[in-house]
C-alpha cells in the first residue's frame, strides 16, 4: 500500500530532448520522415475501403493475432518473500565463468571472492536476492543445474565460437522447462580486426537466435582489464539480471526442492571409524523453493539417491532482505552476502547456533578483559554487545560435538513423531505450548528429553564446558522473566553481526552462542501475541515441542495451563474470536487428535465437549454430537458404513403454519431480501475476523505441510522485530535436513547437491514409464533396444534399459530393435513414477572427453503402467511329416501337445502361399507312429488342414506375437559420491562390451547372401492325348501341317546380275543422290546459324527500342504531371 | 527397498471411505478387528463385493483378507477404469448406491473413463436411491468442474430389497484435477422434482405417494413435479417395493434431496438384524414423510443435504491447492467421520466455523492438490 501511494505521488522528470549533436539530427530526420508518411496517408484512395474480402481477411488476421497473444494465466501460489533466484553460469571450460560470478558479486557487494565454490547468495535489491551457481562442466552437473536454474547465463567464447556444451545445456534446459536464458560472449579482446569482430558477433548472435528465439539477449563482454571484466559492462549485465522477470515453471512450482548451500556430516566419528561404510547422518542447509515440503516425504538427493528425512527445521535467514522502509537503493550494510562453501561470508546459521568468522587481529582486543568479565555471567551492567563478543571467544564447543548432540535428540524426536503420525496439529491451540516448545528445543540439544534446561546445565558441566552453557541457561532464565531484555540483547547483537559482514573477511570460524534458544521461546511468545495463528506451525518446525505431549498429554497440559496462565492472559482476548471455531474443530478432529480416529482418547473427548458447552449458541449441536460420540465410541469401530443420515427424531409437522413461516424464505416464493441477507457470508464480525480467518488458513496449511515460508523460521523473528516491525511475513528459511546416507560420502567433492522430493513415491516399486522418444538429430548413432541409457526424469537421473516400440495400426505395440532415425518411437523403461508430460533427456555417454553431441534422445512421458504390452513378431517353422489329401501332419513347429492345444485354430501358411489351420495334436496314426511298438507316439506333431494339398518340400509357417518383458533395471546415478573428474561407470552397452572383450558381432550363417544358382530347367514336350485332341474344336486343334515340298517364290527366283553399263548407271545415280542430300544438310546448318544470329540481333534491337520507349513515356508522364500540378495549383 | 508402511485402522466403519482415500493417496492400509466380537465376524457380503469391485477396477492392487475376514490388508494400485463390458454383481445386503458413492470419486481419477454395469438392489431405505444419485450427486460433481458429457447414470431396471434384480449403467469421465469451489450460498428453492417408483405393485402406489407429497409442498411452492416410474415385467426386478425420491433445486444451482424406499426386509442369512416390517408403511404416509424430510433438509440451510456432506468434503479436499469454501447444515456423523478420514489420509484439515445467524456451518479447506497422474498424456 505504501508502495502504491508513492507511485501515485511520484512525479517523473520529464524527458528533455537533445538540443544539439547527432541525436538531434537523427530525431529531426525521423520527424521529417513522419511528415512524409502522414503526407502519404493523405492519399485517400490508397486507404479507402476497396474489397470486403480483403477487409474480412485483415480483420480475422488481427483477431487471430490477438488471440495468439492470450494465454492461460499461470497461477503463482507462492507467497511471502521469494527465495533467491538461482542464476546458473554455464559455459565450456576456460571461458570465464567464475570470473563473471566474481565480478557480479563484487558489483553487488563490493567484496572480492577468492574462489567460487558452491552457491553464493547475495541481496541484489530491496526485493530481490540472487544466488549464483557455477555450472560444473560435466553433463551430470549440467543436467542438475538445468533443473534448478531460474536464469542461465550461457558463456560463449567469442574467439572460438559455440561449443557443444552450450547446445547440450540448451537442450537440457528445453526439456526440463525452459527457464530464462541469456547469452554472454566473452574473450572478445582476442580479435584484432574490428570488422572481423563485428562479423563474428553478428554470426554468433544469429546462431544463438535460431537456437532460442529471434531477439534473445546476447551480451558482449569485451575483454579483460587487469584481469577483470570492465566495470561498466558488468554493471549493465547486472542491470539486465535485475529487471528480469521469472515465470514459475509448472514442475518446480509443484515440487519442493532445495539448492544446498552447505552440508555437514554429523555422523559420530566413532561410528565411522568402526565401520567405514556405516549409515551417515548429514545435515543439509538451503533455501526451500517450489512448494511446501510435506512431513514424512522422501527426498531425492541428486547424484546420491533417495533418502528419508529425519527432520526439518526452519533457521534464521542468513541473507535477509532489507527493511521495507522507503529509501532509494540498498544501504551498504544491507548488501549481504552468503557463500558458505566459498569460504567467505561471515555468518553461518545452524539450527541452534550462529557461527561468525572473525579475523584474529580483530578478536584480540578483548582477550584479556574477558578473563575477568567472563565470570560475571549476568553481564547486565556491561555493554551487552561487548559481553557477547567476549562470550564468542570463550566458545569451547566444537561444532562436531554440538551437532552430534543435536542429532541424537532429533532422532528421539523423530521416533515420537512417527508414532503419532499427524497428531500434533491442533495441540498447539492450547496456550501453554508456546513456552513449552522453547524448552523442548533446549532438550533437543542435550541428550535427554525431559526438563531440558536443568539437565542441560549439569551435563555441560560434566563435560567441562560450563561457561558457555551456563551463560545460555542463565540468559534463558532471564529471558523467561523479562522478554524485552532478552530481545534487546538479541537485537543489539544482530546489529553487530550485520555490521561485521562488511569488514571481516574472517579465517577462523568460531562458534557463538547468544542464546538462540532464548530466542526461540521469546519469539514464540511475541509471535503468539502478534499472530496467534502461527504458533501451530512454529512449534512444529522448531519441533522439539511435540514429544512431551505424547508422553503425558493430559496432565501436562493441565499443569502448564496453570503455570503459564499469567503469560497468556493478554492474548486471551484476541483468542476469543477464534475460539469458537477451534471448538467446533476440536469436536471434529478431537483435541488430542490421536492417529486413528476411531481410537479416540475418551478423556480428551470429554474435555473437548465440556469446553464446547461454554459456547451458548452452539449448545444444541454440541450436545447432539456428544450424544452421538458417546454412542459412537463403543460401537464406533464397527458402525455401519452409511452415508445417509436417518433422523430418528419425530419429523416436524410441516402443515403447521408457524413452521411453514419459518422456512418460507427458503423458497423463491418467499422474501428475497431476507434470503439474500441470510446467505451472505457472516460479515458482522468480518473485519476483525478476517485476519483471524486467514491466519487460520496459513496456520492450517502450515500444519499440514510442516513447512511454510513464512511461519516457521523462528530465529529470524528477532531480526525482523528490529528491522521492520511492520513486515508481515518471515522470509525464507534454511532447512536442516538430515538424510541418511548408506554409502560413503565424499563430502568435499560435491559442493552443490539438490535435495528434492517427488510426488508419490509409494513403496519404491517401479513403474513402466511409457515415453514418446526421439533420437536427437545431432546424435551420431541410433540407439539399440535394451542398451542401457541414462535418463533424467523429474529430479532424478538414473540408468535404465528401455525397450523401443512403435504402435501399429491396430493398436499393437511392436518392438523395435533400434530407434528410427527421424521419427518418434515409444520407449518403455522401468523406473520410479513420473507424471505424464514430464520431459526426459537421455544420455548414453557421460564422459567429458567426447567431441560429439552427448544427448542421445529427448522424450516425454506419456503414461505409466504396471505392465508393458510390447510384442514382437515370432515365426514358428514346421515341416510336414505325412501328407494326406489336404491334411498334413506338421512336425517341429511345437514341442508338446500342450502347446498345440494352445494354438488350435491358429492360421498357418506354407511358403508357396497355401493357407491352413492348426487342428489338433496328432494321435497315433500314420506318420506318427512310435519307432518301436509299445512306445509313446511322438509329441508336438500337429494335424493341420490346408486349402490345397501341400508338398513334402513345403515349409509351414505360423506367424505369431510374443510379449516382451521390459528389463527391470533401475540404477540411480551416484555421481556425487565420487570425484568430479572421474566418469561414472554404470552398466555398459553391448557394443562397449564387445569392444572391450574384442568380440565379433555374432551373425547367423543362414542370413548371409549367397549367389543364387539356378539350373536351367528342361521341360518335356507337351503331349496332347489323342482322345482329347479329337474332342477339341478345329481352331484349337493342333494342326498337322505337312512339310512344304516346293520352295517359296523368293527362294525359287534366280539371282539378278546387272550388266556393266547398268551397274555404272546405278552407281552414278547413287552418287548424285548422295551429293544432293549432303548439300541439303549443309544448307540447313547454315540457315540455322543465320537464324540464331538474327534472333540475337532482334533481341538487341528490341531492348534498345524498349529503353527508348520508356524514356519517352517517362518524359511524357513527367510533363503531364507537371501540367496537372500546375492546373491544380491554379485551381 | 523398505518395508511397506501400512496405515493401521480398526473396525469396519467407513470401510468404503477408507479404501477410497487409501487408493487416492496410495497409502497401504491395514484394517484390523473387523467385527471381531460379533456373532457374524468379519466382512459382510457387500463389503467383500466392494473389495472385489475395487480389484476389478484397479491394476496392481493387492487385497489380503484373513480367514475369518476380520483383518484386511490393502495395497492400492492404479485405478484403470475402462469401458469394456465391466459388470459387477453387487451383493444384495446393500443397495447399488453403496457401491456408486465410492466409485464416483475413484473413477474421476482413473486412467480411462469408466462405464460399468451394476446389478443388485437399486432402491433401499439405508442408502440414497439411484434416482437421488442421478438427480443430485451427479449435479454436485459438475460444480467441481467435472465435464457433463460422459457423466451419466442409466437405470435399466429396478430392483427392490430383498431380491434385487435391478441394473444401472454408470459412466463417469476422468478429470485432470478438480476445481476449487465456493459454495456458500444455498439460494432459494425454485423447483421441486422427484421420482416415485413402484415395482411389482399396483401403479396406484405411485400416484398416492405423489399426491400426498404434493399436498405438503403446495403450501410452499407451486413448481412441483414428481414423475411416476412404474416398472413392469423384467424391468421391475424380483421383489415388490415402492419409494420416492425428491430433490429441491435452488436458484444457485444447489440440489437438496431426500428419499426412501419401502419393501420387505431382508432375510436372516445376511446377518443384518432387521426388524421385519410386516406391515409396510402405506404410500400416503411415505410421501408425506419424505416431503417432510426434504423440508427438514431445506431448513438446515446447507448447499447439500446431510447425505451428501461426506462426498462434498472429499471433493473439496481433492481440489488443487486453492481454498474451497462450503456451507452445510448440521454436520452429519458421516460427514464428521469423513472429515477425520480426510485429515488422516490426505492431510487436509478443514477450518470449521459455525454461522450462528443461520445455524449453518462453514467449512474451508485448502485442497491436497491431487492430480490424475495415471491419465495418459495426449
Amino acid at each position: 500500500m505504501a508502495l502504491d501511494s508513492t507511485k501515485t505521488e511520484q512525479s517523473h522528470k520529464s524527458h528533455r530532448s537533445r538540443q544539439a549533436g547527432p541525436k538531434k539530427k537523427s530525431k529531426s530526420d525521423k520527424k521529417n520522415k513522419n511528415v512524409s508518411d502522414s503526407d502519404r496517408k493523405q492519399n485517400p484512395k490508397a486507404f479507402a475501403f476497396s474489397s470486403s474480402v480483403k477487409a474480412k481477411r485483415l480483420q480475422s488476421r488481427t483477431v487471430e493475432k490477438e488471440q495468439r497473444r492470450l494465454h492461460v494465466p499461470v497461477i503463482d501460489r507462492a507467497y511471502g518473500e521469494p527465495p533467491p533466484f538461482v542464476i546458473v553460469v554455464q559455459g565450456p571450460p576456460q571461458v570465464g565463468k567464475s570470473l563473471v560470478i566474481k565480478s557480479l558479486v563484487r558489483h553487488y557487494t563490493k567484496q572480492n571472492l577468492p574462489e567460487v565454490w558452491g552457491p553464493i547468495t547475495i541481496v541484489s535489491g530491496k526485493k530481490r536476492r540472487l544466488q549464483f551457481v557455477e555450472c560444473p562442466n560435466d553433463i551430470n552437473g549440467m543436467i542438475d543445474a538445468a533443473k534448478y536454474a531460474d536464469l542461465a547465463l550461457l558463456l560463449i567464447d567469442g574467439s572460438y565460437g559455440f561449443e557443444m556444451e552450450t547446445f547440450e545445456f540448451l537442450n537440457i534446459l528445453q526439456v526440463h522447462g525452459f527457464p530464462k536464458v541469456m547469452g554472454v560472449l566473452t574473450n572478445l579482446d582476442k580479435f584484432k580486426d574490428a570488422k572481423k569482430l563485428k562479423k563474428t558477433k553478428q554470426r554468433l548472435k544469429h546462431r544463438f537466435w535460431t537456437e532460442i528465439y529471434d531477439g534473445a539477449k546476447l551480451f558482449y563482454l569485451s575483454g579483460l582489464i587487469h584481469g577483470k571484466y570492465p566495470k561498466r559492462e558488468i554493471h549493465n549485465l547486472a542491470r539486465f539480471i535485475s529487471v528480469m522477470k521469472f515465470h514459475p515453471l509448472s514442475w518446480r512450482v509443484s515440487h519442493p526442492y532445495i539448492l544446498v548451500d552447505r552440508f555437514e556430516d554429523v555422523t559420530p566419528p566413532e561410528q565411522v571409524r568402526m565401520n567405514k561404510k556405516c549409515d551417515r547422518n548429514v545435515l543439509v542447509y538451503g533455501y526451500l523453493r517450489g512448494c511446501n515440503m510435506k512431513k514424512g516425504t522422501k527426498v531425492h538427493i541428486a547424484g546420491v539417491g533417495d533418502y528419508s528425512l529425519a527432520g526439518i527445521a526452519g533457521l534464521a535467514d542468513p541473507c535477509p532482505l532489507p527493511s521495507a522502509a522507503k529509501k532509494k537503493g540498498l544501504r551498504d550494510k544491507e548488501k549481504l552476502f552468503h557463500a558458505p562453501m566459498s569460504g567467505l561470508g561471515d555468518l553461518l546459521y545452524d539450527k541452534d547456533a550462529v557461527y561468525i568468522n572473525i579475523n584474529d587481529h580483530l578478536v584480540q582486543f578483548s582477550k584479556a578483559d574477558d578473563e575477568n568479565g567472563g565470570e560475571t555471567n549476568k553481564g547486565k551492567d556491561q555493554d551487552v554487545g561487548e559481553v557477547l563478543v567476549k562470550s564468542l571467544q570463550k566458545a569451547k564447543y566444537s561444532i562436531d560435538e554440538k551437532l552430534e548432540k543435536s542429532f541424537i535428540s532429533l532422532f528421539g524426536q523423530k521416533h515420537a513423531k512417527d508414532n503419532h503420525g499427524s497428531v500434533e496439529q491442533i495441540r498447539e491451540i492450547e496456550p501453554s505450548e508456546g513456552y513449552h516448545s522453547g524448552e523442548e528445543i533446549e532438550a533437543d540439544e542435550s541428550d535427554d528429553e525431559s526438563d531440558g534446561g536443568v539437565r542441560d546445565g549439569s551435563e555441560s558441566s560434566d563435560q567441562d564446558e560450563a561457561v558457555q552453557k551456563e551463560r545460555m541457561i542463565k540468559s534463558e532464565d532471564s529471558g523467561s522473566e523479562e522478554d524485552n531484555d532478552a530481545l534487546d540483547q538479541q537485537n543489539s547483537l544482530k546489529d553487530r553481526l550485520q555490521e561485521r559482514v562488511e569488514y571481516h573477511g574472517g579465517r577462523i570460524r568460531r562458534k557463538a552462542f547468544f542464546g538462540n534458544d532464548i530466542d526461540h521461546d521469546d519469539l514464540k511468545d511475541s509471535d503468539e501475541v502478534n499472530e496467534d495463528g502461527d504458533d501451530d506451525a512454529d512449534n512444529k518446525t522448531s519441533s522439539g515441542s511435540d514429544f512431551s505431549e505424547e508422553d503425558g498429554e493430559d496432565q501436562e497440559t493441565d499443569e502448564d495451563d496453570m503455570g503459564n496462565i499469567s503469560k497468556w492472559k493478554e492474548s486471551l482476548m484476541e483468542r476469543t474470536v477464534s475460539r469458537q471455531n477451534t471448538n467446533l474443530m476440536q469436536l471434529v478432529y478431537g483435541k488430542s487428535t490421536s492417529a486413528s480416529t476411531t481410537a479416540m482418547d475418551e478423556a480428551q473427548d470429554s474435555s473437548g465437549d465440556e469446553e464446547s458447552d461454554g459456547d451458548e449458541f452452539f449448545k444444541p449441536k454440541g450436545e447432539g454430537k456428544k450424544n452421538l460420540r458417546e454412542g459412537f465410541d463403543d460401537g464406533n469401530v464397527n458402525s455401519e458404513d452409511c452415508s445417509k443420515f436417518i433422523i430418528n427424531e419425530t419429523l416436524k409437522n410441516w402443515k403447521d403454519e408457524e413452521l411453514i413461516q419459518s422456512i418460507r424464505d427458503r423458497f423463491v416464493t418467499g422474501d428475497w431480501e431476507k434470503a439474500k441477507s441470510r446467505n451472505k457470508y457472516p460479515e458482522a464480525n468480518a473485519e476483525d475476523d478476517d485476519d483471524a480467518v486467514y491466519g487460520d488458513f496459513e496456520d492450517l496449511e502450515a500444519g499440514e505441510k510442516n513447512e511454510r515460508h513464512r511461519t516457521d523460521d523462528t530465529g529470524n523473528v528477532a531480526v525482523q522485530m528490529e528491522d521492520d516491525p511492520a513486515a508481515e511475513e518471515r522470509r525464507l528459511k534454511k532447512l536442516a535436513l538430515r538424510a541418511k546416507f548408506d554409502a560413503q560420502f565424499n563430502g568435499s567433492e560435491s559442493p552443490d547437491e539438490e535435495v528434492d522430493t517427488k510426488d508419490r513415491d509409494k513403496n519404491e516399486s517401479g513403474y513402466f514409464d511409457k515415453t514418446r522418444l526421439k533420437k536427437h538429430r545431432w546424435h551420431k548413432k541410433i540407439l539399440k533396444n535394451r542398451d542401457p541409457i541414462i535418463v533424467s526424469v523429474g529430479w532424478r537421473r538414473y540408468q535404465t534399459r528401455p525397450l523401443y516400440a512403435i504402435e501399429d495400426l491396430n493398436g499393437r505395440y511392436r518392438m523395435l530393435k533400434y530407434t528410427p532415425e527421424h521419427m518418434h518411437c515409444l520407449a518403455t523403461f522401468w523406473g520410479p513414477l513420473a507424471p505424464p508430460n514430464t520431459g526426459v533427456v537421455a544420455v548414453q555417454n557421460l564422459s567429458n572427453n567426447q567431441a560429439t553431441f552427448r544427448i542421445s534422445a529427448t522424450a516425454v512421458v506419456l503414461e505409466f503402467n504396471h505392465a508393458a504390452q510390447i510384442k514382437k513378431k515370432v515365426k514358428l517353422v514346421g515341416y510336414p511329416t505325412k501328407i494326406f489329401k489336404k491334411t498334413a501332419l506338421i512336425k517341429e513347429m511345437f514341442n508338446s501337445d500342450l502347446e498345440i492345444a494352445r494354438y488350435e485354430g491358429a492360421a498357418i501358411r506354407t511358403v508357396s502361399g497355401i493357407r491352413g489351420q492348426v487342428k489338433k495334436a496328432a494321435k497315433e496314426e500314420l506318420g506318427n507312429q512310435p519307432k518301436k511298438k509299445g512306445g509313446k507316439p511322438r509329441e508336438g506333431i500337429a494335424r493341420c488342414t490346408f486349402e490345397d494339398k501341400i508338398k513334402m518340400s513345403d515349409i509351414v509357417f505360423m506367424r505369431a506375437w510374443a510379449s516382451v518383458e521390459v528389463p527391470r533395471f533401475y540404477n540411480p546415478l551416484t555421481t556425487a559420491l565420487q570425484p568430479r573428474d572421474q566418469t561414472w561407470q554404470g552398466m555398459k552397452t553391448v557394443a562397449e562390451l564387445r569392444r572391450e572383450h574384442n568380440l565379433a558381432i555374432p551373425f547367423n550363417k543362414d542370413s548371409l547372401y549367397k549367389p543364387i544358382e539356378r539350373k536351367p530347367k528342361k521341360f518335356n514336350p507337351l503331349v496332347i492325348p489323342k482322345s482329347l485332341q479329337a474332342a477339341l474344336p478345329f481352331v484349337t486343334k493342333s494342326k498337322d501341317t505337312p512339310s512344304r515340298k516346293r520352295p517359296l517364290l523368293e527362294n525359287r527366283r534366280p539371282a539378278v546380275v546387272m550388266e556393266p553399263d547398268e551397274r555404272k548407271v546405278h552407281a552414278l545415280v547413287q552418287h548424285l543422290q548422295l551429293i544432293r542430300s549432303e548439300k541439303i544438310k549443309k544448307r540447313k546448318l547454315k540457315e540455322e546459324k543465320k537464324r540464331k544470329e538474327h534472333e540475337i540481333e532482334k533481341a538487341k534491337d528490341e531492348e534498345l527500342s524498349r529503353k527508348r520507349h520508356r524514356e519517352e513515356r517517362r518524359e511524357r508522364y513527367r510533363e503531364q504531371d507537371k501540367l496537372q500540378k500546375k492546373i491544380r495549383r491554379n485551381v | 527397498m523398505g518395508k511397506l508402511q501400512y496405515k493401521k485402522m480398526k473396525g469396519s466403519s467407513n470401510l468404503r471411505q477408507r479404501l477410497v482415500l487409501a487408493t487416492l493417496s496410495s497409502t497401504p492400509l491395514l484394517i484390523e478387528d473387523i467385527r471381531a466380537e460379533h456373532t457374524l465376524p468379519g466382512l459382510h457380503p457387500h463389503e467383500i463385493s466392494f473389495l472385489r469391485l475395487l480389484e476389478k477396477l484397479c491394476d496392481d492392487c493387492s487385497l489380503i483378507i484373513n480367514e475369518t475376514g476380520t483383518k484386511l490388508k490393502y495395497q492400492p494400485g492404479t485405478i484403470m477404469g475402462g469401458t469394456h463390458d465391466l459388470v459387477h454383481d453387487c451383493a444384495l445386503t446393500r443397495s447399488i448406491s453403496y457401491f456408486l458413492e465410492p466409485l464416483l470419486v475413484l473413477a474421476l481419477f482413473s486412467k480411462k473413463p469408466l462405464t460399468i454395469t451394476l446389478r443388485g438392489i437399486t432402491n433401499d431405505s439405508k442408502d440414497p436411491s439411484v434416482d437421488t444419485f442421478r438427480s443430485t450427486t451427479l449435479q454436485l460433481l459438475k460444480r467441481f468442474g467435472v465435464p457433463s458429457e460422459g457423466l451419466d447414470l442409466r437405470i435399466v431396471s429396478r430392483g427392490s430389497a430383498p431380491l434385487g434384480g435391478g441394473e444401472v449403467i454408470l459412466s463417469i469421465p476422468i478429470v485432470h484435477c478438480l476445481n476449487a469451489v465456493n459454495l456458500t450460498d444455498a439460494g432459494m428453492v425454485k423447483r421441486i422434482r422427484g421420482v416415485a417408483y413402484s415395482t411389482r405393485v399396483s401403479f396406484q402406489f405411485d400416484n398416492s405417494m405423489i399426491h400426498s407429497a404434493r399436498g405438503i409442498f403446495n403450501r410452499f411452492i407451486p413448481d412441483v413435479y414428481i414423475f411416476s416410474d412404474h416398472k413392469k415385467g423384467p424391468a421391475a426386478g424380483n421383489s415388490p417395493g415402492y419409494g420416492i425420491s425428491l430433490v429441491a433445486e435452488t436458484n444457485e444451482g444447489c440440489y437438496i434431496s431426500a428419499d426412501t424406499a419401502i419393501s420387505y426386509g431382508r432375510t436372516e442369512e445376511t446377518g443384518e438384524i432387521e426388524e421385519e416390517r410386516k406391515e409396510l408403511m402405506p404410500p400416503e404416509e411415505v410421501g408425506e414423510q419424505i416431503a417432510s424430510v426434504l423440508l427438514g433438509e431445506i431448513e438446515q440451510g446447507g448447499v447439500v443435504d446431510s447425505t451428501h456432506q461426506g462426498l462434498l468434503f472429499i471433493l473439496c479436499a481433492l481440489c488443487p491447492q486453492d481454498v474451497s469454501k462450503v456451507r452445510v447444515g448440521k454436520l452429519s456423523p458421516y460427514g464428521i467421520e469423513t472429515l477425520r478420514h480426510i485429515r488422516d489420509f490426505l492431510g487436509v484439515k478443514f477450518v470449521i466455523k459455525p454461522d450462528p445467524s443461520t445455524e449453518t456451518v462453514i467449512l474451508k479447506c485448502v485442497g491436497c492438490g491431487l492430480k490424475n497422474l495415471s491419465r495418459k498424456a495426449s
